[in-house]
């Protein structure tokens, strides 16, 4: 048998190894009751819960923020993330947060916002000195 | 809707629209031309020739007849048009009026447009007897390009996105049904402050270019296939190749200094998708560079040569599906948001996969592929393992990438790595090690056959003396801590040792040669200045109240990374003495000024001082910031600084009433009945009550007999000062005057405002100015050590490109 035939064999076998091995790294996407039940680390989706009370106040902790999400199930749960608090949280329309569950609060390492930035967002705003009418 | 609207301009769209289906039908005719060209004999009619390259001119002017109109709207702020509504507004300087541009996924598709005519024109004018078959690819690739840019309807589906479509025909909103709209969209939505950055009017262009220039080396090895002029396509298609290489690389690195400068994650490379999506065509065409050296001196490797230049082009058209169409979601922070295009993009790719495979297929047994086996010790052996690592390498980047794709396709569920940079670096380093490796021994081997005494010898002096020195690295630059670091640092050395020894060989002959050696030792240097700075990278900003620092490498799991700086009021950081002196507005830019000094602690001596301003553009009404650092650059370190969090500043009224007095900026006073020698408290201090003056003179009133004027000596002490004032008590014609004392500096007031003689009490009142809120800033500091080693590295890597593409573009004989 050839030699390069012989590497180009085990090529394939270490990238097919390579990629079974890097889908097992992966994690899940779950909700507050699976993560309360798994106590591991995995990705909730959900939607921040702005009736909710939000906390971060620097003066008294610069690496404290609280919030409470409500998940894709529609449960909500006190988040607590170990930093400042992410510029523009509060307009975020989807966060992903990463982290695990520790007595009924969400501990987050990372926070993913998908924020409808201004810069994306297709709304018209309107700053004429006449408002325009709604007809 | 007929209505007529006011103030619109609708003459620079219409022709820009009319451009973008020229664009379309030239490149089209041009494409199908050149086929005919190709395929019929040349020698008895030129006349597709001719046709195509008319069409092919005709398509660079409406090229450029779409950029001058895209521009002219954005220029000329005409937010009817929603591109410039979204992507521009008014206060734009203007030269980031250009980076609105590439904001937009049309602009970008433009971009890629302009840079495809422009080396277009060079095949053109250079490619001789690759012409027709060449630009047949080109343009096929231009057509698809433009295609994007139609935004027309057709059976319902529109097929395109435009950048002249008008703002009301973009979106409903009430407003549009009024004939004067305009006068009441006043400005546009702006350019995203990310982008106003220079390097952000640099950086898409150069990595657009290197995008756009892997489409050559794709066309010659399809023309090679086409034409069966197999042994003939490699030698002009290299230094094309290595020019995609070194612009595209040129572009990456631009980027990485981008995010370093401007954004706020704290490093310059974070495996985000879209980073990600650049460096992946790069890997497998360096990889395809490797082999087509191999084939053109030995002959072998053929296959593996065409199949990495196909498949790098492939991959630009998935990595431009990937951040276009949305499928990353919630992966990537900074991909473009969907235009609906997926299925189009789609197509893009898999006709371009569909022609490379068909003709690898069709061509398959004329392939000059050898029988014989490659001698171990050979440079062309190891050209081609090296390639096929940095394959590997590639193979698990895309895999890790595509777990949106792998989940739209299947089904699944599966969420990226909990760490993704973790991950990334764990499984890249040893595939970093490998390749260094290889690319420092192989420099001692020659093409088909190397004396392995010989070989051996060198070798092992290399590896000898590397070790010393790799030694001295690591223990100076504290990088012991993981096995694979010492690792990669020692063969990172080994690289550039063995590179060196050929660039001095070179430099005896000719420079012309020093080309590989050159991008070997900047890749490894590169490399060293990574993982250096990403392994001993330090936040020196930690929180001291809350609990200890830990294990250094559990970073993620231990933020305590942010303080509060109160303004003048300095915090210890590491050796700095760190002092927040205020803020200061331009534009829409508030920069917060940040002072660092190393005080000695015995003599007070101020050894080093500079100053930092980190800023953020804040934006009171959407109650956000967007925060940018900035860094102080030292040949071995930087320190890196930027703020998390500052106090909004509301927008502020000054507002004048008239028949305000001036108590009314104290607050309510705290009113004492003293004797003289009491001390009083109030918020900042205490007074004491010296003595009674009389007989006193009152500036302007004439004291009368009778008269009573007395003052109250005080002693105030307050925020460690001392100061004395003397408020008056006036009795004139038995009315009471009395005329208070201000200490402005420290925000105070007395008054001596009566007597009261059956009791033998004085009253004392004390005005205090409200506290002023203690202007803070929450901020991040970071140390990079040796990270000048990452961007030194890049420089000469790219330096190194260049000088490869002299030689082999002499070698082809233009």
């Amino acid at each position: 048998m050839k030699k390069t035939a012989i590497i180009g064999i085990s090529v394939i076998a270490i990238a097919i190894a390579v990629i079974i091995c890097t889908y097992t790294d992966s994690s899940t996407y779950g909700s507050f009751a699976e993560a309360k039940s798994s106590q591991t680390e995995l990705h909730v989706v959900g939607k921040l819960n702005k009736e909710r009370v939000m906390v971060y106040d620097p003066r008294k902790d610069a690496n404290y923020f609280s919030f409470y999400m409500t998940d894709n199930k529609g449960l909500a749960c006190k988040v607590i993330f170990n930093g400042a608090k992410p510029q523009d949280f509060e307009r975020s329309e989807q966060i992903v947060l990463t982290g695990k569950m520790i007595d009924d609060e969400f501990h987050a390492s990372k926070i993913l916002m998908k924020c409808p930035s201004k810069y994306t967002k297709d709304q018209v705003e309107i700053t004429g000195n006449n408002p325009s009418t709604k007809s | 809707m007929n209505a007529q609207f006011l103030g619109e301009h609708l003459l620079p769209g219409k022709l820009g629209q009319f451009f973008v289906i020229l664009s379309f039908g030239s490149a089209l005719l041009s494409a199908i031309s050149y086929y005919f060209a190709t395929i019929k004999d040349k020698s008895t009619d030129n006349s597709w020739q001719a046709i195509a390259r008319i069409a092919f001119i005709i398509n660079i002017l409406a090229v450029l007849g779409i950029g001058i109109c895209l521009f002219y709207i954005i220029y000329n702020h005409l937010f009817e048009y929603h591109y410039a509504w979204s992507h521009s507004s008014k206060t734009l300087p203007v030269y980031y009026i250009i980076s609105c541009f590439w904001e937009g996924q049309e602009g970008s598709f433009w971009l890629w447009m302009f840079w495809q005519s422009v080396l277009g024109s060079v095949l053109l004018w250079k490619a001789k007897s690759w012409e027709n078959a060449v630009i047949t690819t080109v343009m096929l690739s231009q057509t698809f390009l433009a295609s994007m840019l139609i935004g027309v309807e057709i059976w319902g589906t529109r097929i395109g996105s435009s950048p002249f479509i008008l703002l009301r025909q973009a979106m409903e909103a009430p407003i549009f049904s009024r004939p004067d709209y305009l006068s009441l969209i006043q400005d546009g939505n702006g350019l995203n402050p990310l982008l106003q950055n220079y390097w952000m009017v640099i950086h898409p262009p150069t990595l657009f270019l290197g995008f756009a220039s892997m489409i050559i080396p794709f066309s010659f090895a399809i023309a090679g296939l086409w034409q069966k002029r197999y042994n003939e396509w490699v030698k002009p298609a290299l230094p094309w190749a290595l020019f995609a290489v070194m612009v595209l690389g040129a572009g990456i690195i631009m980027g990485s200094f981008w995010a370093y400068e401007a954004l706020n994650f704290g490093g310059f490379w974070a495996w985000d998708p879209v980073e990600n999506a650049s460096i992946i065509p790069w890997l497998t065409l360096i990889a395809a560079v490797h082999v087509m050296l191999a084939y053109r001196n030995s002959g072998h490797a053929y296959f593996t040569a065409t199949f990495l230049v196909l498949i790098s082009f492939v991959l630009v058209l998935y990595a431009s599906f990937l951040t276009r169409s949305g499928i990353l979601g919630d992966t990537s922070v900074h991909a473009f948001t969907s235009l609906g295009m997926s299925w189009h993009l789609l197509i893009f790719l898999f006709t371009f996969l569909f022609i490379a495979t068909l003709l690898l297929v069709s061509r398959w047994k004329g392939l000059p592929i050898t029988k014989k086996d490659e001698e171990t010790y050979s440079r062309e052996f190891w050209l081609f393992i090296g390639a096929l690592v940095l394959t590997v390498a590639c193979i698990q980047i895309i895999a890790t990438t595509s777990i949106p794709v792998f989940n739209t396709v299947f089904g699944t569920k599966m969420a990226p790595p909990i760490n993704i940079i973790q991950h990334y670096n764990k499984w890249q380093a040893p595939f970093a090690l490998v390749v260094m490796i290889i690319s420092g021994f192989t420099q001692f081997l020659k093409y088909k056959r190397s004396n392995p005494k010989q070989f051996w010898v060198r070798m092992l002096a290399i590896a000898a003396v590397a070790i010393p020195l790799a030694a001295g690295i690591i223990y100076f630059t504290q990088v012991y801590t993981q096995l694979i670091f010492i690792l990669l640092i020692y063969s990172a050395i080994l690289s550039i040792l063995a590179n060196g020894q050929i660039l001095i060989e070179a430099f005896k002959g000719k420079w012309k040669l020093a080309g590989s050696s050159v991008a070997h030792i900047g890749f490894a240097l590169l490399l060293v200045g990574s993982l250096i700075a990403a392994a001993t990278n330090k936040v020196i900003s930690v929180n001291r109240t809350g609990i200890g620092f830990g294990d250094e490498f559990a970073k993620s799991n231990n933020p305590k990374e942010n303080v509060i700086l109160y303004q003048h009021e300095p915090i210890t950081m590491d050796r700095y003495t760190v002092t927040y002196l205020g803020d200061s507005v331009v534009g829409a830019n508030t920069f917060y000024h940040v002072k660092y000094q190393i005080i000695d602690k015995k003599t007070g001596v101020v050894k080093e001082n500079f100053d930092l301003y980190p800023n953020a553009q804040q934006n009171a009404k959407m109650r956000q910031i967007i925060a940018s650092p900035d860094t102080r650059h030292y040949l071995l370190h930087d320190i890196y600084t930027h703020v998390s969090s500052v106090p909004l500043k509301e927008p502020t009224e000054h507002e004048h009433h008239e028949g305000h007095s001036e108590d009314e900026q104290y607050q309510k006073p705290v009113i004492r009945l003293v004797s003289i020698g009491d001390t009083v408290h109030f918020r900042d201090g205490f007074v004491h009550v010296k003595e009674i003056k009389r007989g006193i003179t009152v500036q302007n009133i004439p004291i009368a007999k009778g008269d009573v004027a007395i003052s109250l000596a005080l002693d105030v002490k307050t925020k460690g000062k001392n100061y004395r004032v003397e408020p008056i008590y006036l009795l004139k014609k038995n009315q009471v005057f009395d005329f208070g004392k201000t200490i402005d500096e420290a925000g105070l007031k007395f008054r001596f405002s009566n007597i009261y003689p059956d009791k033998n009490k004085l009253e004392l009142m004390i005005y205090q100015k409200p506290q002023a809120a203690k202007n803070w800033i929450v901020m991040k500091a970071i140390i990079f050590p040796y990270i000048n080693l990452f961007w030194i590295g890049g420089i000469l890597m790219v330096i190194g490109f260049l000088i490869s593409i002299f030689r082999r573009n002499k070698e082809v004989g233009l």
